[in-house]
């Protein structure tokens, strides 16, 4: 008896990995590498590489835009580029490891979970060149660049439009109640810094505002971002800023289903979520590919900024608002004029966005 | 001369019955080989180079080995966690739960007594991790003994708590100064240190083979279990009643044996292995904790603890299987351009011939027959 449940079990577990598998290679092609079979132009080929966090690539988020910023790079540049994938985090040091060995520089390392792995790693190679995306760097390490981006920023002038639009009637999903909503992935410093300045950015415009917050506690369970999105909607929010990773792909579900209007984050998503374009109001966008190309650039140029944390706002079009799409023609001017003069503030200094509530 | 021939056949039979043992689990992973080959060549890709890369980079130099070792390290505990429930007929599916309350307890533990010399500290730290993880399995183990309650959805169940009072505590109450949500970093004293790390640059001058990069002393602390559990399991009294139990409840109820007692004495132990796997990677891989510190270990040892048929000391080469296609994973990638997640298609089909293998046994013995007849 005991024999049959444990084959039954078996049968199961492989099942299992075989579905995790399949979504996961139907979306990428990560490590084809045309540029590597064109003759080098240069006499000295770079070669830039990123290290991906355990999220892999096809998280719509960070990993997938790093990769974006180092394709762009070989297509302008002409750089060699490799991305290796981590699968747990004790692959984080193997990966770099390899890469450094075989003579990449830069390297990037994609997300704050790599932090303690770059500040071990980078001594050991002070000839190679890294990049920490979403990581601070505090002493400094000579031959490290930490790529921060103040989110704050692209957030207040999202609690903007949200702000304002909950007050308006332009689309039969807003409600005459003056309350909208953050889901946020994880309680930690850099997402609370989505919230801080989501908040900011409504009540600057629509002071008596309702803005209700919840807390996923990850950045993966898209079932949970669904069930914060309906009971945000319960309590009457009509517009929903998700800062959550693939949970937000939950919340865009419970917006469809109850009626309301979502936010995006990171990417441009209504490109990058298909079918979401009736709830998409706009998107924040955090230009990671930039950030990354940038850095690729500096190396290639010989002015690499080694031992700075850079912080990219909205002035260095590190962070922005994504257009509005579908409801570009719905959206009043009235809005869009208010978010023009917010950007306006933010780059002159006119305002200063908090970084922490 | 007709009972030499009975004695002579037993031992053959014995023999066989060994062979097909080691035999099977051997059979299955070469076939899923041979199909994952077959899947490599059929996505675009050359297998061959694809498991040179996958050798060189899980057996291939010294640091490559120790890279194995470290990611069987947890992977032989959490599969000897499996097995033994599974010996007295239990599934504990929650061993990733115990791990994480493991790994609190060591972590806690190490930064609270961090003055202690590191001969106290680092046994005091395995065994808080381990009572611990028997904590965690405690009250599945009293669900199921008393009211029945099934242990797969008690101790699934138990693995969010655990996992979430964990990210709840590095987010808040344990996390150290920054931005990361993370512990202090645990005393020199409470750290497993790297196997190299022992020995004197000109002893690894001479002998390369100590130079194991980042294989530490958890590896030790692994076998040593997998041993005491095989020990425990074949000669006493506990283990007995376990493995009785696990055969026939009923027989072992009507024979004298308490089964609601076993039960939970099981579930304890097998979370006490699950937390022990917790403690080794805190103390020897990261010497702090944070909410990710566990890729799945807890549910890869259920796939380590059925191809290892369940038994103590099969889980250390079908630990060190699992822990050679993860390390090997990255040089594949980087060295053959094949996607790591190939990896997780061999480790599928390995598990899918693991079931699949009564075709094998099956085949075996119709040869033997054959054999057998052929012979008469």
């Amino acid at each position: 008896m005991k024999g049959k449940k444990s084959k039954v079990l078996a049968v199961l577990l492989a099942l299992m990995l075989v579905v995790a598998f399949v979504p996961a290679c139907a979306q990428e092609e990560p490590t084809d590498d045309p540029g590597a079979d064109q003759p080098a132009e240069e006499e000295v080929t770079i070669k830039a590489a990123m290290v991906t966090d355990v999220g892999g690539l096809g998280d719509k988020s960070f990993n997938d835009l790093s990769y974006e910023g180092l394709k762009r790079a070989q297509e302008e540049l002409g750089v060699e580029i490799e991305v290796l994938e981590s699968k747990e985090i004790t692959d984080y040091e193997s990966n770099i490891d390899q890469l450094a060995t075989a003579g990449f520089s830069p390297i990037f390392a994609v997300g704050f979970l790599m932090t303690d792995t770059v500040i071990k790693m980078a001594p050991e190679y002070p000839d190679t060149q890294f990049g920490g995306v979403d990581e601070f760097f505090d002493p400094p390490i000579d031959n490290v660049v930490g790529l921060n981006f103040k989110e704050q920023e692209g957030s207040y002038l999202a609690g903007v439009v949200a702000g304002l639009a909950t007050k308006e009637t332009f689309d039969a999903k807003l409600n005459p109640d003056n309350v909208i909503g953050f889901v946020g992935g994880m309680d930690v410093p850099l997402i609370k810094r989505f919230e801080a300045g989501f908040i900011a950015g409504a009540k600057s415009v629509n002071p008596d505002v309702k803005v209700i917050s919840l807390y996923a506690g990850n950045f993966t369970d898209q079932a949970k971002g669904k069930e914060l999105g309906l009971s945000l909607i319960e309590q009457k929010a009509d517009v929903i800023y998700a800062a959550a990773g693939a949970v937000g792909l939950g919340t865009i579900q419970a917006c469809q289903e109850r009626g309301a209007l979502f936010i995006g984050v990171d990417a441009d998503q209504f490109e990058t979520v298909p079918g979401s374009g009736d709830v998409m109001l706009t998107s924040m966008m955090k230009r990671v590919d930039i950030a990354v190309f940038e850095t690729i650039k500096s190396v290639v140029d010989g002015t690499f900024a080694g031992g700075e944390n850079q912080v990219f706002g909205l002035a260095e079009g590190g962070v922005d608002l994504a257009p509005y799409h579908d409801f570009d023609t719905k959206v009043p001017q009235s809005i869009k004029d208010a978010v023009a003069k917010a950007r306006e503030d933010i780059i002159s200094g006119a305002v200063t966005v908090p970084d922490a509530l | 001369m007709n009972e030499k021939r009975e004695q002579s056949v037993l031992v053959q039979r014995s023999w066989m019955v060994a062979a097909q043992k080691i035999g099977a689990p051997l059979i299955s992973a070469a076939l899923a080989v041979v199909v994952g080959s077959f899947i490599i060549w059929a996505s675009g890709y050359d297998p061959r180079a694809a498991f040179i890369a996958l050798w060189e980079g899980s057996f291939g130099s010294p640091k490559a080995i120790g890279d194995t070792l470290l990611k069987a390290t947890p992977l032989i505990l959490t599969g000897l966690a499996v097995a033994y429930g599974f010996r007295a007929g239990l599934f504990n599916i929650g061993a990733e739960g115990q791990l994480f309350l493991g790994g609190l307890a060591a972590t806690w533990l190490g930064l609270s007594l961090a003055g202690l010399p590191w001969f106290l500290l680092i046994p005091l730290m395995l065994l808080a991790s381990m009572l611990a993880g028997a904590a965690w399995a405690f009250v599945p183990a009293i669900l199921k003994a008393r009211i029945g309650a099934h242990e797969v959805i008690t101790t699934m169940m138990f693995t969010y708590i655990g996992r979430y009072l964990v990210s709840y505590l590095v987010i808040g109450p344990l996390k150290a100064p920054g931005q990361i949500p993370q512990t202090a970093e645990l005393p020199g004293a409470g750290q497993l240190s790297r196997i190299q790390a022992l020995f004197s640059e000109a002893t690894l001058a001479s002998f390369e083979f100590l130079k194991l990069g980042r294989g530490h002393l958890g590896i030790v602390v692994a076998v040593i279990a997998a041993v005491l559990v095989w020990f425990v399991l074949k000669h006493t009294t506990l283990g007995y009643e376990n493995r009785a139990v696990g055969f026939n409840p009923w027989a072992s109820q009507t024979a004298g044996i308490s089964v609601q007692s076993t039960t939970v004495k099981a579930l304890c132990i097998s979370g006490g292995l699950a937390g022990l796997a917790g403690s080794t990677e805190v103390m020897g891989v990261h010497h702090r904790l944070f909410d990710q510190f566990s890729s799945g270990f807890g549910f890869t040892g259920i796939a380590v603890a059925l191809l290892a048929k369940n038994h103590p000391i099969g889980v250390i080469p079908a630990a060190l299987l699992f822990g050679a296609l993860a390390a090997g994973a990255g040089r594949m990638q980087f060295q053959a351009d094949v996607p790591q997640k190939i990896v997780l298609i061999i480790q599928a089909l390995v598990i899918f011939f693991v079931a699949a293998e009564e075709i094998v046994l099956w085949l075996i013995r119709r040869r033997q027959k054959e054999a057998v007849s052929h012979a008469g």
